[in-house]
């Protein structure tokens, strides 16, 4: 299973790389956010750390969706989903391929949009690097193994499909509200009291979408149009 | 037995698009499955290669490794932004499959696709497309071949590439189920025929004998 989801990993970052198409808007969406709330800002008006960091997690949010969106569009061009279900590996694979390929497609996609928090939204970061590296690689996790599932739901064409992704993805709220706090504690440097708490609430919602990925994939990516 | 279906039944809302359809395929045979369009045909071989689950009556294959089988759909499951050699490495490797270089440039050759190998496979013609499809099939050596007008967009050179392909997997063992609306042509390949019509298997029997059915018929 690891080797097909290795294999399944690089094969979309090599095609959605060559595309470019995907990739693009994902980041441009992301940047766009950021610099609509940069103007929302009066000219001696601060951004607080919590606001920027919302709008930095907003702006990963966004670009997570096209990002899943593109990636499980690259199944549907000449009906390949038809084949990777006939495969002798456990579709997970095909989950945790895309989940991998996301995840990474979404650090680069933060690696641009750090510095335009800072220079659109005039953010000073004073937390270690470390602390911020621990948090967007925790949060990316659980961002990513969700992702990979409403990836799979929204190529989905029955209506009752449409609908399981509206009810999926107020389940990301939670994770996010973490990822925000700790996201705030990052750029402020202030330490907050109840980080730990909040650090636990991003691993426990980690594994409940891990769990999801794994027991779920299977029927939804099976299910027949 | 290589492959058992047993009253399978298949219904789109509440119209039947058929039912009671029992059949057995054995190993080294090639069963031709006819119909007009819209009998069900392509539905009922999506059944047998598990993509679609019957609503009543059970399909079961007993391939001695899990994956042996090679399904030739209606669309190429190709990756266009690949080129032909990355798209049989991918599938390879999907498949577990310990493969040389040489090994898939052979695979080319023998699809008339070497010539081609580096080249983007969206830039393919329907026809070359369908044979980067077949050598995705015939690396994995399949026991069971299920084929849905394969022959599809091909020019005379690539169908008798396919028909020879055909008998020489029926020779090594596969068993293969083959859609076809060229009758004359493909029904003296065959060992058994298969007709869908009305929603149930009108006939069932040796090519032969619906060979001879079909001459009466227009007779």
């Amino acid at each position: 299973m690891i080797r097909a989801a290795l294999l399944m990993a690089r094969k979309d970052l090599l095609l959605l790389c060559a595309r470019g198409a995907g990739l693009a808007q994902a980041l441009l969406l992301g940047l766009l956010l950021l610099f609509i709330f940069s103007l929302a800002r009066g000219i001696a008006e601060e951004f607080s750390a919590q606001a920027a960091s919302a709008v930095f997690w907003m702006a990963t949010l966004f670009c997570q969706v096209l990002i899943f969106n593109a990636l499980y569009a690259l199944e549907e061009d000449n009906g390949q989903r038809q084949a990777l279900l006939m495969l002798p590996v456990p579709e997970q694979s095909i989950w945790a391929g895309k989940g991998l390929a996301g995840m990474v497609i979404l650090l680069a996609a933060q690696g641009v949009f750090i510095p335009a928090t800072v220079v659109f939204l005039d953010q000073d970061i004073q937390g270690g690097l470390l602390g911020g590296l621990r948090l967007i690689l925790t949060a990316d996790l659980g961002l990513a193994a969700a992702g990979s599932l409403l990836g799979a739901l929204a190529q989905g064409r029955a209506a009752r499909e449409s609908l399981l992704s509206v009810i999926i993805f107020p389940l990301l709220l939670p994770l996010l509200l973490a990822a925000i706090r700790l996201g705030a504690e990052a750029i402020s440097g202030a330490g907050l009291e109840e980080a730990e708490n909040w650090f636990r609430l991003l691993l426990v919602f980690d594994g409940l979408f891990l769990a999801a990925g794994l027991a779920l994939f299977g029927f939804i990516y099976n299910a027949q149009e | 037995m290589l492959l058992r279906l047993d009253k399978v039944a298949k219904f789109y809302g509440r119209k039947i698009i058929f039912k009671g359809v029992s059949l057995e395929l054995e190993a080294g045979r090639i069963l031709l499955l006819c119909g007009a369009n819209g009998a069900g045909k392509s539905t009922l071989l999506k059944i047998m290669a598990g993509l679609i689950r019957p609503d009543a009556g059970r399909a079961a294959h007993t391939l001695t490794t899990n994956g042996r089988l090679g399904y030739m759909g209606h669309q190429t499951f190709i990756y266009p932004a690949m080129n032909a050699l990355e798209n049989l490495r991918f599938w390879a490797g999907m498949h577990g499959l310990e493969y040389r270089a040489s090994d898939l440039a052979a695979l080319l050759q023998r699809v008339n696709l070497l010539p081609f190998a580096a080249e983007k496979a969206g830039a393919f013609s329907r026809g070359m497309a369908q044979r980067l499809n077949l050598a995705r099939i015939l690396l994995l050596e399949p026991e069971l071949l299920l084929l849905d007008e394969p022959a599809t967009g091909m020019d005379a050179p690539s169908r008798a590439m396919l028909e020879a392909e055909i008998i020489a997997a029926a020779a090594r063992g596969a068993g293969i189920v083959w859609i076809s609306h060229s009758l004359e042509a493909d029904l003296p390949r065959a060992h058994q025929a298969a007709l869908l019509e009305g929603g149930r298997l009108a006939f069932l029997g040796s090519a032969t004998d619906y060979a001879r059915l079909l001459t009466g018929a227009g007779a």
